[in-house]
């Protein structure tokens, strides 16, 4: 079971586990290290994030679907002063929009494993999932090395 | 639809105040009320608050009842608090005047406040995060200024602008803010200044970003067949727009043309029955500097891709195509978000009654607009104002 140290009222990760949330399937397949969505059954609709009524049809039947794990930066940026609580250690950070491979999603993530001067437009990037220390799972992107 | 008009306007002081969230308040139901004739506070029937984050910058909800009190009133027709992030202010406005337009409402107090600075920075600097989609974006440790850089990234790569052009649009704002005593920011900064500021989120630096502020500010509106009662130079309300188009960042369409302000803007314009360069001043949300930019271009001020021109020309100072910001803007004044929009108003409303300082005055102006974008520029609210009714 997840601890959070912080007040629940100042802790930015939302609660994953089927006790708190009906896409705990998305938080499950992002500790096999996939990136996934739902799809609606009926108009087959693709939302980010995962929702439980389709806002298209208003059905309520899905499917999860795994998307490509790969993507470019849109845009990106750099978080130099005046970043939250609890992340105050992490500063600086890249943070970035990435054009999701085969969506129209630009997903807002860490750019991890960079600098802000390494990184440009259009530079690939790949998921990785990383594990919380209160054992909950996140994700974030990083470059793609020639290697 | 009925006309309606403000009639009444006050601030309190924006800065880094030493006074609480309801002496703030208190002074701008001061100033209000000082600002107005022959009302008496028994006939306010509707009041609307805007704030926008009470719960975590003041640890207080259910504000509009303890406004009630401190402002010494007891409406009965409409009592109610409106949130909209940096647009709540607007907001109150908004609902205030379809009250009033319905008949619900006949005379209604508008009443915007944000008590921004805390004790730890930290504890502000969070909460700002949770107007961005939080658990998505929020998350990763996005901010208004990280967003708004980006924006600015892809205005620069897609349309050539510079941070020297970002850089004007700052030493303009904060020029006119030299001559607003109630602005938190009260000395010129150059535009090279800006340029050497420290870098926040590249390639936005501090005198890029509005403050945090704390701040209130109120207005008073009811219909054109009262409103002389009340002042002689009524402000009224004459057109109106308002788009909200996506919440997750994943899901925009573009950081540099914003989609829903356009919509807002053509909207405003049409109820105006007016095209944008009938307007005399403007009143546009410069959170960051870039965001004045891309505003010039999705209101219809300039050609897009022309705004960094349009402020290097001097097109949006006083005696340029278009006034924008005249009381010093979010840059200079602060930007406290459920007052902002409402300072805004105040400043319309002085402009039209020629009560400004000479030298940020705009010279017999009929029509203006004020703008707000909330949130990471999702959300967009007009209103057009007129000297005369419609």
């Amino acid at each position: 079971m997840t601890t959070i140290v912080l007040p629940y009222m100042l802790d930015f990760y939302p609660l994953q586990d089927e006790d708190n949330t009906r896409i705990h399937q998305f938080y499950a397949s992002l500790r096999e290290g996939k990136l996934t969505t739902t799809k609606c059954k009926d108009c087959g609709g693709l939302f980010w994030p995962p929702r439980v009524a389709c806002p298209g049809c208003n059905s309520d039947q899905f499917e999860w679907v795994e998307l490509l794990d790969e993507g470019e930066l849109y845009a990106f940026t750099a978080m130099l002063l005046g970043a939250p609580l609890g992340m105050e250690k992490d500063v600086p950070f890249v943070l970035g929009m990435v054009q999701l491979d085969g969506t129209e999603f630009k997903v807002l993530s860490r750019i991890g494993n960079t600098k802000y001067e390494d990184c440009s437009l259009g530079m690939r990037v790949k998921l990785e999932t990383y594990d919380l220390e209160d054992g909950r799972v996140w994700f974030r992107f990083v470059p793609i090395t020639s290697d | 639809m009925k006309n309606v008009a403000i009639v009444a306007c006050g601030l309190a002081p924006f800065g880094v105040r030493k006074a609480t969230w309801r002496e703030l308040v208190q002074e701008a139901s001061k100033a209000v009320f000082d600002d107005v004739q022959n009302l008496d506070k028994k006939d306010i029937d509707s009041l609307f608050v805007g704030a926008a984050m009470p719960e975590r910058f003041a640890f207080q909800s259910h504000v509009a009842p303890l406004v009630a009190e401190q402002v010494g009133i007891v409406p009965h027709k409409v009592v109610t608090r409106t949130e909209l992030a940096c647009s709540s202010g607007q907001s109150a406005v908004r609902t205030a005047w379809a009250s009033i337009v319905t008949g619900l409402s006949d005379i209604a107090l508008c009443l915007g406040v944000e008590k921004m600075n805390m004790p730890n920075m930290l504890e502000t600097q969070t909460s700002m995060a949770c107007v961005l989609e939080r658990e998505w974006d929020g998350v990763q440790g996005a901010s208004a200024p990280p967003f708004f850089a980006m924006c600015a990234q892809r205005h620069m790569h897609e349309y050539g602008t510079t941070v020297e052009q970002m850089a004007m649009v700052s030493e303009k704002n904060h020029h006119f803010s030299t001559t607003n005593p109630y602005a938190q920011f009260q000395k010129e900064i150059p535009a090279e200044k800006v340029l050497g500021s420290p870098m926040i989120a590249p390639p936005l630096r501090l005198f890029d970003c509005s403050g945090i502020t704390d701040g209130a500010a109120a207005v008073i509106l009811t219909s054109e067949e009262r409103a002389k009662e009340f002042t002689d130079v009524p402000t009224y309300i004459i057109g109106s727009g308002q788009c909200s188009m996506a919440s997750n960042l994943a899901n925009y369409k573009s950081l540099s043309t914003w989609h829903p302000m356009k919509i807002a803007a053509k909207e405003a314009y049409r109820s105006a029955k007016i095209g944008p360069m009938d307007l005399d001043f403007a009143e546009v949300h410069d959170c960051f500097t870039i965001s004045e930019i891309i505003e010039y271009e999705d209101a219809g001020f300039c050609e897009k891709g022309e705004g960094g021109k349009f402020i290097e020309e001097g097109q949006s100072n006083i005696g340029g195509k278009m006034p924008i910001n005249t009381r010093g803007g979010l840059l200079g004044t602060g930007h406290p978000l459920g007052a902002t929009g409402i300072g805004q108003i105040v400043e319309v409303m002085q402009q039209f009654r020629s009560t400004v300082p000479k030298e940020r005055l705009v010279d017999g102006a009929e029509m203006a607009m004020a703008h707000n974008l909330s949130g990471a520029a999702n959300v967009h609210s007009i209103l057009v104002f007129g000297r005369s009714p419609r």
